[in-house]
């Protein structure tokens, strides 16, 4: 499956006419909405076809102002259980100067 | 804590977009997994596909590129992705990469007509010194009729290490990149008006300007990343203003002020209003004009880069070509001194009326423009790409903007920056500065220069001579001698000319197929180009190697291999090293050139290029040391298998060319550290705009502005007409037809549309064409038509609502699709100065299929 994540920056005066309009469409989240009217999102989708199809509906939706693409993973054992240290940064772990 | 492993994936997601987005969320749990049991590895890298130079962060498990995400920390994109780069984990993945060489064989020998058949590196190799050999001595053929055609998308140390065999080696000038479709016009724009090239400005112009200008760039689909940017600057800050200027309605034009749709070619005729708007509203900056500028007027007869015999070089008595008397006619590129006055005077005939009459543009659209530049208060940013690039005047039209920016001074500073994208993510880095033109050499040097072949050949520890003064075959003139049997050996790679190129049916695959011509064709998916050769090699990509990028805005940027290529698929960088050991010297040079040097006498090509004790003089420990701060015992293939840090090697011995000439880039092992940095880079510090002082550390205390690219120090205002395109519609053929590209794909869609997403978003090119041109002929939207010119027909179906709209009598089609090659139609006219092809200017007629 694929699993990714978006930017999406409503128009001024937009956002919760965006929130319901993203609320329709299959497999997307909001999970975040910044007093400017920018979204986090994510988008969930079983095969290929469907995630970049999501994605331009997205971006036509009444008042979208623009639609950007952050993550994206794609996960063949999606329910398999992990463990996790909580409190560390949910972010790829760089070594040294890169980070 | 448990989680699954989708939650724990979406959390990262969530995470990742919220740091991008500079938002908290709440109530999202902060997780992270042990390195271990999570299994993906993360590095830095950079983006495959255009010249903007993405910052991406690449996820490696068990050996497969899993994840991708906009790199936070990458100053260029800062977290973002467009959609393909969304997808960059699927490119290196489509089910029929290439993973072995094939040759067209007929009972077990090669045969121009057999059927492709896998056989060994080795074999390989085997033939094709065997055909470099037999050009080499043909005497028709000869040394340029070696030739190579290569790529805007080769790594830095790739496109070095193949001037170093063609040109050092072979002694071909013959080499030229698919960035002469793409950005020639720019480069020799540069050169013409500074002396040098490349960009003065960055992409930090996008948070300064208060206006934008875009000539023929479409952005929002091209470059949409940066025109986030310019989306951002727009909506932040209301007095910004954004000017679109097309020759169709395209999505950029949705967030613009102004939407400036104008007739194809009279660019040329906007560009020389605006400067006489200038002149004659005294808002000429005459103390920047004074100190900086000179002034000249070109030759005008220069032709339209078509075969000699066409009738349109008859007449031109500057194209260069030979005359009756075998000389040259003329030079397209020369061009004499005028004063000020004189321009003036030229230009002043581009009033406001001609103007709109030749360009059909609403003249309160054109004023409000022409203010823009002249307001001294206002910061002007333009930004151009193909429709100024692929141009018969694209030199001129490239002059033409510096113009503009000349004459009111808005140049070489925040905000003020005429700038000229590029649409691969090495056009720069790679093709431009390292060189790879028929005329070029590493750093802005020219094979006619002696002074510049002496400083190549001890750079290169060869004897005086080694390097040919004679003008290799560009790339549109190397489909023509493929096709008059001149070119005996031809090795493409990471490209596509078949699909790309222009007049594919005129002349490059009468080319290809010429019993005169062996091809071979170095890719990674068995592309219409590789379906065309006789033999093909598999190639490793992207993260399959250790890589540099150097992008539109002079940012080099480095990567570490993450994963190994499949199969046999081996990198262009050890295809061209390895060859070069089945040469001695003696094949490939006189007698007399190798007599200057007898210590070289007995040695491979491999030995004197690549082991000549400056490319191999980091061993291959250095691997480790060098990339310690983030990888454990980190090594690549080709250092594996040439046994020393042969990236290493090799660019330290390409940046001494560069290094106290404007050129600086920093040592190899910054880059592997630091998310780029934009030369020159002089004592550790990058340069964001040239040619200022206190910006550039290469314009002294006290001089202010200095265009050190000219010995005088001044750029060049050069008065230039309009002049009509080369083939116009007419009764026969009565429509403009444009070619250009999407945002779900990239060129010739090789990578985007084994991007499974990619390919449904967008899975057949179509023709747009405007509702009453259809009606006109019948048509209805999704219809399916026939498109033809005089070269050629394709059917495809027809749009005439969506993204793009064109006025009526034009219409666009995208080259992305193989099974519709709208290159069949294409003209092969080019710009005479930069031999690049205008793809978006030729006559067309539709009718219903």
């Amino acid at each position: 499956m694929n699993i990714s994540s978006a930017i999406v920056h409503a128009r001024p005066g937009s956002a919760a006419v965006v929130q319901a309009g993203l609320a329709t469409l299959a497999g997307v989240e909001v999970h975040g909405v910044s007093p400017e009217g920018k979204m986090v999102v994510t988008i969930e989708s079983e095969d290929d076809a469907s995630n970049v199809a999501i994605y331009e509906r997205i971006g036509q939706l009444d008042g979208v102002m623009s639609a950007a693409m952050v993550y994206h993973q794609t996960e063949s054992e999606p329910e398999m259980e992990v463990s996790v240290e909580a409190g560390h940064r949910a972010m790829p772990q760089l070594q040294g100067d890169l980070k | 804590m448990k989680l699954t492993r989708r939650e724990f994936i979406k959390t990262n997601a969530i995470a990742a977009a919220a740091t991008t987005a500079g938002m908290s969320i709440p109530g999202v749990a902060q997780a992270a997994m042990p390195q271990s049991e999570d299994g993906v590895r993360w590095d830095k890298g950079v983006c495959r596909y255009c010249g903007t130079g993405c910052g991406v962060l690449v996820g490696v498990k068990d050996g497969r590129v899993v994840a991708t995400q906009g790199d936070p920390d990458a100053p260029v994109n800062k977290g973002l992705n467009c959609v393909k780069g969304y997808f960059l984990s699927k490119i290196m993945y489509g089910k029929d990469r290439l993973t072995r060489p094939l040759l067209r064989m007929k009972d077990g020998k090669f045969d121009k007509n057999g059927e492709f058949a896998p056989i060994s590196w080795d074999a390989a190799f085997d033939i094709m010194a065997e055909k470099v050999k037999a050009t080499l001595k043909e005497p028709t053929q000869g040394p340029n009729g070696v030739a190579m055609f290569g790529s805007g998308q080769w790594t830095v140390w790739e496109g070095y290490a193949a001037v170093k065999l063609m040109k050092a080696g072979f002694r071909s000038n013959s080499i030229d990149p698919n960035a002469r479709h793409c950005m020639a016009s720019a480069v020799a724009g540069f050169m013409r008006t500074f002396g040098i090239d490349e960009p003065m400005g960055c992409y930090d112009d996008a948070e300064h300007a208060d206006v934008f200008a875009l000539w023929g760039s479409n952005m929002a689909e091209m470059h949409p990343i940066l025109w986030s940017r310019i989306t951002n600057r727009r909506l932040t800050a209301n007095h910004v203003k954004i000017h679109v200027l097309s020759t169709f309605s395209h999505r950029s034009c949705e967030l613009a002020d102004s939407e400036l749709i104008f007739k194809p070619q009279s660019d040329l005729a906007i560009l020389n209003y605006i400067c006489n708007y200038i002149i004659q509203n005294k808002a000429v900056n005459q103390d920047f004009v004074k100190k900086n500028v000179g002034f000249f007027k070109g030759v005008t007869d220069i032709g339209y880069g078509l075969r000699p015999n066409h009738p349109l070089e008859q007449v031109a008595n500057n194209n260069g070509y030979p005359g009756a008397d075998g000389k040259p006619k003329g030079d397209p590129n020369a061009h004499s001194p005028i004063s000020f006055e004189d321009f003036a005077k030229f230009v002043s005939e581009y009033t406001l009326d001609k103007a709109h009459e030749i360009s059909g543009v609403p003249k309160d659209k054109l004023e409000a423009l022409a203010k823009a530049y002249a307001d001294p208060k206002v910061k002007v940013t333009s930004y151009w790409t193909m429709g100024f690039n692929q141009h018969t005047r694209g030199t001129w039209v490239n002059n033409m903007i510096y113009n503009v920016h000349l004459l009111v001074g808005k140049i070489s500073e925040p905000g003020n920056s005429p700038f000229s994208l590029t649409g691969q993510p090495s056009a720069c880095g790679t093709a431009r500065e390292v060189g790879t033109f028929a005329h070029r050499l590493p750093a802005d040097m020219v094979i006619f220069n002696p002074k510049h072949r002496e400083t190549a050949e001890k750079l290169w520890k060869l004897p005086a001579g080694a390097l040919s003064a004679q003008m290799g075959y560009h790339a549109v003139a190397q489909s023509r001698m493929l096709k008059d049997g001149k070119i005996g050996f031809y090795w493409t790679s990471t490209t596509n000319n078949m699909q790309a190129g222009p007049n594919v049916n005129g002349e490059i695959y009468p080319g290809w197929r010429n019993p005169k011509a062996f091809v071979v064709v170095s890719d990674v998916y068995p592309t219409v180009s590789a379906m065309s050769a006789d033999l093909i090699l598999p190639c490793a990509m992207w993260m399959e190697k250790e890589g540099m990028f150097g992008n539109a805005e002079r940012r080099g940027q480095m990567w570490r291999q993450q994963v190994k290529a499949p199969g046999e698929g081996r990198s262009d960088l050890w295809q061209y090293m390895e060859f070069s050991k089945r040469f001695k010297v003696e094949d490939v040079w006189p007698a007399d050139l190798l007599a200057k040097a007898p210590e070289l006498k007995g040695k491979t090509l491999y030995e004197v290029l690549y082991a000549n004790g400056q490319v191999n003089k980091f061993p291959k420990d250095e691997t480790v040391k060098v990339n310690a701060h983030a990888r454990t015992d980190y090594t690549n293939d080709e250092s594996d298998a040439f046994g020393f840090y042969v990236q290493k090697g090799l660019f330290e011995e390409y940046a001494a060319f560069g290094r106290g000439h404007a050129h600086d880039l920093a040592p190899f092992d910054t880059y592997h550290k630091v998310r780029g940095m934009r030369w020159p880079v002089v004592d550790g510090k990058e340069t964001l705009w040239r040619f200022r002082e206190g910006y550039d550390s290469y314009v002294k205390k006290g001089e202010g502005v200095r265009f050190y690219g000219y010995p005088d120090g001044k750029a060049k205002i050069f008065a230039l007409p309009y002049q009509p395109a080369a083939e116009m519609p007419d009764k026969d053929f009565d429509l403009w037809l444009c070619t250009g590209r999407v945002l779900e794909h990239w060129h010739t869609g090789s990578m985007t549309r084994r991007a499974p997403e990619l390919y449904k978003a967008f899975p057949d090119a179509v023709v747009w064409m405007h509702p009453k041109d259809a009606e006109k002929r019948g048509l209805k939207r999704n219809d399916v038509v026939k498109v033809s010119t005089r070269r050629g027909e394709i059917e495809l179906r027809v749009d005439t609502k969506g993204r793009n709209k064109p006025p009526e009598g034009l219409i666009f089609i995208p080259f992305f699709d193989e099974h519709r090659l709208v290159n069949k139609l294409t003209l092969d006219a080019t710009c005479p100065i930069s031999k690049e092809t205008d793809f978006k200017k030729c006559a067309a007629k539709v009718v219903k299929a």
